[in-house]
């Protein structure tokens, strides 16, 4: 490739740029590309939140003791419940899995560790994350929508 | 530039007819167009094998989904 | 490739070389992040605080990390100015594409090549460098960025044609400095205007004839 060498040439365009702003619609594209993505990385750790929540009322125990059965520290389950910008990391993640019998790596995009393009996924995890509410006992119907989830983490 | 490699091409009448007829539109040579082309495969393929489809719009906003095979 | 290039330096007002290369690795852009960013970030702040939002970079929270799986595809080329050994500015093109075909109407369809990203080093920027309370240091990356663009139209047999979709604060450098012809806003892409060369405005473009 062969640029100008010409000082004057030079000369003129510093004069015209004159150091000014220089971007394209690319980048900002791209800027609301990854927000939406960031989005949908939210609906899917509430989804994952979510799920943690019911499984531990379902199983009727306190935070400690599902710190205890799951072999987690108490204090990061209280950050993953609390924290949304908070990484789990990978060894909870996995322990959790185990415990619900579910694939480590569905759980792993639900928490945000990894990233996913399954369309299917992100919807599956939206409609779970909208569909408990904050009571103490499982309703009948959080209790089928927790064994549903739960169904369709382990078969896709 | 990187160092090129040259191949023989063996192309059907109608092959040579579209891309005699394509290079003209996009006023490249056939070569370039030839180089576009597998580029142009070579990204479908990888936004293809990460899960992502490719749909064509039309002005009604109406989608069809192209498959690569 | 690796060219020697001549930007200017403001501090002494003279011509110095610097180096456009176009193997562009994922450490450029992490480079990005680590040393452009931080400042992008903090001349934001200072513009928000002073009231003057319209002036903030619309992309100021951009990650060129994010797109390290872009640098195998074939139809992308991606190009980098370094000097005094710290990353001056970056852009990516496209050589095929949806965007990759003229829109005015004396050469509409023709082949062209597509400027997806540029970005120039904060350091280099008037608006934000003014914010910080400091002066830009080097000039006309931009226009050795858009002259590569050119260039690698070029060798594309696309007759030096490029096109490009501005952001509202940049339709000045590509109107008036690069000397862009305006087609027309494209609500494809939030009605962002559309420039292009036509063969004849690159080439003076790149001879600096008027």
């Amino acid at each position: 490739m062969k640029f100008n060498s010409d000082p004057a040439w030079l000369k003129k365009q510093a004069s015209l740029e004159d150091n000014c702003f220089v971007s394209v619609g690319g980048l900002v594209s791209a800027v609301e590309d990854l927000e939406q993505q960031t989005q949908q990385a939210t609906a899917s750790r509430t989804a994952f939140v979510k799920l943690l929540n019911l499984t531990r009322r379902e199983h009727k125990l306190t935070w400690e003791q599902f710190s205890q059965k799951l072999d987690v520290d108490l204090a990061e389950l209280m950050e993953i419940e609390n924290d949304e910008s908070y990484k789990p990391t990978p060894r909870t993640v996995t322990k959790i899995a185990h415990f619900l019998h579910v694939p480590a790596e569905k759980l792993f995009i639900l928490s945000g560790l990894a990233r996913v393009h399954d369309r299917y996924f992100k919807e599956a995890a939206l409609r779970f994350a909208a569909r408990s509410q904050p009571v103490k006992e499982l309703s009948s119907e959080e209790h089928e929508a927790l064994k549903e989830y739960v169904k369709f983490l382990c078969e896709r | 530039m990187a160092d090129k490699r040259t191949m023989t091409l063996n192309l059907t009448d109608q092959e040579m007819s579209l891309l005699e007829e394509l290079s003209a539109r996009k006023d490249v040579s056939k070569t370039a167009l030839l180089r576009q082309a597998l580029r142009l495969y070579q990204m479908v393929e990888a936004r293809l094998s990460r899960g992502e489809k490719l749909f064509f719009e039309d002005e009604e906003k109406k989608k069809a989904e192209l498959m690569v095979v | 490739m690796k060219t020697r290039v001549h930007i200017i330096d403001n501090t002494t007002g003279q011509a110095v070389e610097a180096e456009i290369f176009d193997e562009v690795t994922v450490e450029h852009f992490i480079e990005t992040q680590q040393e452009w960013r931080p400042i992008v970030l903090k001349a934001a702040r200072q513009l928000a605080a002073r009231g003057s939002h319209q002036l903030i970079p619309q992309h100021f929270h951009w990650d060129w990390t994010t797109k390290a799986p872009e640098l195998k595809v074939l139809a992308n080329a991606f190009y980098g100015i370094r000097y005094d050994n710290q990353l001056q500015g970056l852009m990516k093109i496209e050589t095929v594409g949806q965007f990759c075909s003229c829109r005015l109407p004396e050469q509409v369809d023709k082949a062209l090549v597509y400027v997806d990203y540029i970005e120039v080093a904060p350091w280099n920027l008037k608006v934000l460098m003014n914010a910080l309370g400091e002066k830009p240091r080097y000039n006309v990356i931009g226009s050795r960025l858009i002259e590569a663009a050119v260039l690698k139209s070029k060798e594309e047999d696309c007759k030096g044609r490029i096109g490009l979709h501005s952001l509202p604060m940049t339709e000045s450098f590509y109107i008036k400095t690069c000397r862009m012809t305006p087609v027309g806003r494209d609500p494809a892409k939030q009605n962002l205007l559309w420039l292009e060369y036509t063969p004849e405005q690159a080439e003076n473009f790149l001879t600096g004839a008027r």
